[in-house]
């Protein structure tokens, strides 16, 4: 089940041991050498010479490679928890990420708890509160799915930074995956006034062989930018052919700039960027989403029309194989 | 809300607080009873584990809400996953929620998808999810579609007296006359899909079915007309195109509640 696996050793410093021994060995020899009288081993002229000399360059050579060793085994370790290599350190990352995830979670669950809590006491008393105290009950849960995404985003971030992560393909609803994503943002685009909609051609969708999690991060980080940049309407569509699905993510909002289209994509850039303003989204998601899409072999590609044209819109359109069972 | 006689098994070591009591709340104004098994009666995650497996048995729920860790120690961290095998073993068409925390990453939520069969009805939810969210999927687990469907405050479906009823500030329901037959059959298509699934639109086809003559299309815009017209004089608001029923272009119609 789903359980970490065991830090592999990956760097042992067996090569720096053997050359401090043969270091070590070649000090002795040499001084020794000093004090022996070694003629029945080297003939006159060189009785001692000659051992030095090698005592000398096994001290060199054994030095050199402690020294290659060890810089060659330390490299790979990383930290001093007794895991060593890279990998192992993105997993102790990904174990104590896991724990911040939970200690964080905790009181925002309760924030959020006691939130939903308030609106329980209110419907159930029947008492009459400003609405002011509805909008900000409301602002508070608003920020329930964009705290989720970013949890979200930062866990594959960490897992996208592990060199051997696995890519890995089993049965996957897409149309699922889509109505969950709906389901999530409705609550958030009503208050906003906006409107979401979602269709699939063929409508009995079928399977694919994909990463359930993987699509849903997605769509999540295109739903969540539609959201926050887009227009109105926000329909989601879900198509396919022999070989390829697709999921495109549409908004009826003013369109992209074209001086931006080049960034979208660039980890860490926000439309703010450049104008002093309060950055209001972590310029991660869209970044996640194409490296998550080229992963699982697939495109994420933008086309935008900008107003004031009258069909004005923004389509994200990700692309991915439909895979098979062998896959 | 829709009556039902469904009952859901919620086990979860935090089930007395305030984020899971309103996910009770919830499904219970839906009409679902709801039993819980959680630390407070159980001490350890290993305890709650065979209690849940208890409760199983003992009331055979509709679907389980379950939360995938199950206690504060590193151990409980999958317990939750653990019960959901001996679950998926013993009762594979056993609906089952996965509480999870946030999204527990693209690798942790494959490696315990693969451990499961495909086609055990399982689902995971992270536990920030609205309480309306957890309702929704649940109800999509579950799978059967009720015979009655509440649509916003206002607007009830029933199904098997074909007829939909509005209700005014004092709760008195009130049929809409004018909305039965093929004009019923046609809501209560766009209900369902609603139902199911918020936002998903009804093909033109699907719904062109209760239709008959040359031009179903042109047949079925009349009919549709027709229901927003009289739903929105029992409801006493005029329905414009955005409203209730709501065309996509070249794609079909959704319901939309009505805007409180």
């Amino acid at each position: 089940m789903a359980t970490l696996p065991p830090p592999r050793i990956s760097g042992h410093p067996a090569l720096a041991y053997a050359g401090i021994f043969l270091a070590i060995a070649g000090l002795a020899v040499m001084v020794v050498s000093l004090f022996l009288p070694l003629t029945w081993l080297f003939p006159e002229p060189w009785p001692v010479e000659p051992l030095s000399y090698m005592a000398i360059a096994s001290v060199v050579v054994g030095l050199a490679v402690a020294v290659g060793g060890y810089m060659a085994a330390s490299g790979k370790r990383g930290n001093n928890n007794g895991l060593s290599g890279m990998d192992d350190w993105s997993r102790l990352t990904e174990q104590q990420f896991e724990t911040f995830q939970h200690d964080l979670g905790r009181p925002m669950r309760r924030i959020l708890g006691k939130c939903r809590e308030v609106r329980g006491v209110l419907a159930a008393t029947g008492e009459d509160v400003s609405i002011v105290v509805h909008e900000l009950l409301d602002e508070i849960e608003e920020q329930a799915p964009s705290f989720r995404l970013m949890m979200a985003n930062m866990q594959v971030m960490i897992n996208l930074e592990t060199p051997d992560a696995p890519v890995e393909r089993y049965p996957v609803e897409p149309t699922a995956v889509v109505s969950r994503i709906v389901e999530r943002y409705t609550g958030q685009a009503i208050e906003q006034g906006k409107d979401m909609a979602w269709w699939s051609e063929p409508e009995e969708f079928g399977l694919v062989y994909s990463d359930a999690a993987a699509l849903e991060h997605i769509i999540a980080n295109l739903a969540d930018n539609a959201l926050r940049y887009g227009g109105d309407y926000i329909e989601i569509t879900v198509t396919r052919d022999q070989e390829t699905f697709w999921v495109c993510v549409t908004d009826d909002g003013p369109g992209i700039p074209d001086h931006y289209r080049p960034h979208l994509f660039t980890r860490g850039w926000t439309p703010e960027m450049g104008r002093s303003e309060e950055k209001t989204s972590s310029g991660l998601g869209l970044y996640i989403s194409r490296t998550l899409a080229h992963r699982y072999g697939g495109t994420l590609t933008v086309s935008s029309v900008v107003a004031p044209s009258p069909d004005h819109h923004t389509v994200f359109a990700l692309a991915l194989p439909i895979g098979s069972p062998d896959a | 809300m829709s009556p039902r006689s469904g009952n859901i098994l919620i086990v979860d070591d935090e089930a007395t607080s305030a984020i899971v009591r309103a996910v009770r709340r919830r499904l219970e104004d839906e009409g679902w009873t709801t039993r819980v098994v959680s630390k407070g009666e159980h001490g350890s995650a290993d305890d709650m584990l065979w209690a849940a497996m208890e409760a199983i048995e003992d009331s055979v729920p509709d679907g389980v809400i379950l939360d995938v860790r199950l206690g504060e120690y590193r151990d409980d961290q999958f317990k939750g996953l653990d019960l959901l095998k001996r679950i998926v073993a013993d009762r594979p068409r056993l609906p089952v929620l996965m509480f999870t925390q946030y999204s527990q990453g693209v690798e942790r939520e494959t490696v315990a998808r693969s451990a499961l069969q495909v086609e055990a009805p399982v689902e995971f939810i992270d536990k920030l999810a609205s309480p309306e969210e957890v309702a929704l999927r649940m109800r999509r687990l579950v799978g059967a579609d009720p015979g009655t469907i509440a649509v916003g405050n206002r607007i009830v479906l029933d199904g098997d007296a074909a007829t939909v009823l509005v209700l005014d500030d004092q709760g008195i329901r009130t049929p809409v006359p004018e909305v039965t037959g093929r004009r019923f059959e046609i809501l209560r298509e766009l209900a369902q899909a609603w139902y199911r699934s918020p936002g998903n639109v009804v093909p033109f086809d699907r719904l062109e079915r209760y239709l008959e003559g040359d031009d179903t299309r042109a047949s079925l815009r009349v009919r549709i007309r027709e229901i927003k017209v009289s739903m929105g004089r029992a409801l006493g608001q005029a329905l414009g195109a955005n409203d209730f029923i709501v065309s996509v272009r070249d794609r079909g119609y959704r319901l939309l509640p009505p805007r409180e």
